[in-house]
């Protein structure tokens, strides 16, 4: 199957609701919302592992061999899946950690998260995305939002 | 703010991923197939309900005045917000039903429904949404699958049927 022709896209508020529909069915079952986050993190991760080939398909990707590739990628997969475009910042100085400055969230448009929510990882879901992804082509990462 | 420029898009198989994982966590916290139906159904009631003043806003859309041209914005909110062209078809005699034909639903790209779940209506999010969307614009309509591919059935056939004109007070959405 030919993946590299324009892929099919969905409008960027109906993705919204619809995570958003998620989050709160979450809320509604779980006990925590740190049981939420975890949980949000572990779909992310099941969604990463199945994206990233789809993502190797589209872009005819390369092993990457430092993490600087893996950088790159990842903002081109940013761009590729939610249509934006998230700048690469604060590298250690080991090189052996960076950031992704994310300006507009698709995930989190229009949501404001009251009082009892102020612990929620929203958007857990990328991060758990980006580890599931990176393992799948034999990178284990790990991560935190700030 | 101006909506009429290009709407921000996602990828579909994001989307698709997404809401697969929504059906399986509802498989997992409901007791039946048929509550998870509901369950989508009212979703997408809810999101239709929000969606619809986005389409208005993005299409400058006017007033239906019947039910031909709530089928034809029907039609464009599908292309606008799932990137399909549904076909209008299957008008009942008295103009008052009518189904989209959806060749391709993104909502069901690599899914297999397995035996156990022969009976769930896995996109009951989608009349759902129609559902809401039209109770806003004071439209009261029932929507419903004829057809599911992932059921064996060569198109997907979401019927829609005018029910009512409601008052100009509507219920803001349902818990």
């Amino acid at each position: 199957m030919n993946r590299s022709v324009d892929p099919k896209k969905v409008n960027s508020e109906l993705f919204t609701l619809t995570y958003g529909a998620l989050v709160v069915q979450l809320l509604n079952d779980l006990e925590s919302v740190e049981d939420v986050n975890k949980h949000l993190d572990r779909m992310g991760y099941n969604i990463g592992v199945r994206l990233v080939e789809d993502f190797i398909a589209r872009s005819s990707a390369d092993k990457c061999y430092d993490l600087r590739e893996t950088a790159d990628k990842l903002q081109a997969a940013f761009r590729m899946y939610l249509g934006i475009s998230p700048s690469i910042a604060n590298w250690a100085p080991a090189g052996d950690e960076f950031s992704l400055m994310i300006d507009t969230n698709p995930l989190t448009e229009f949501v404001e998260l009251p009082d009892t929510c102020s612990n929620m990882r929203y958007s857990a879901i990328l991060p758990g995305m980006v580890r599931g992804a990176c393992e799948m082509v034999h990178l284990e990462v790990s991560f935190s939002v700030k």
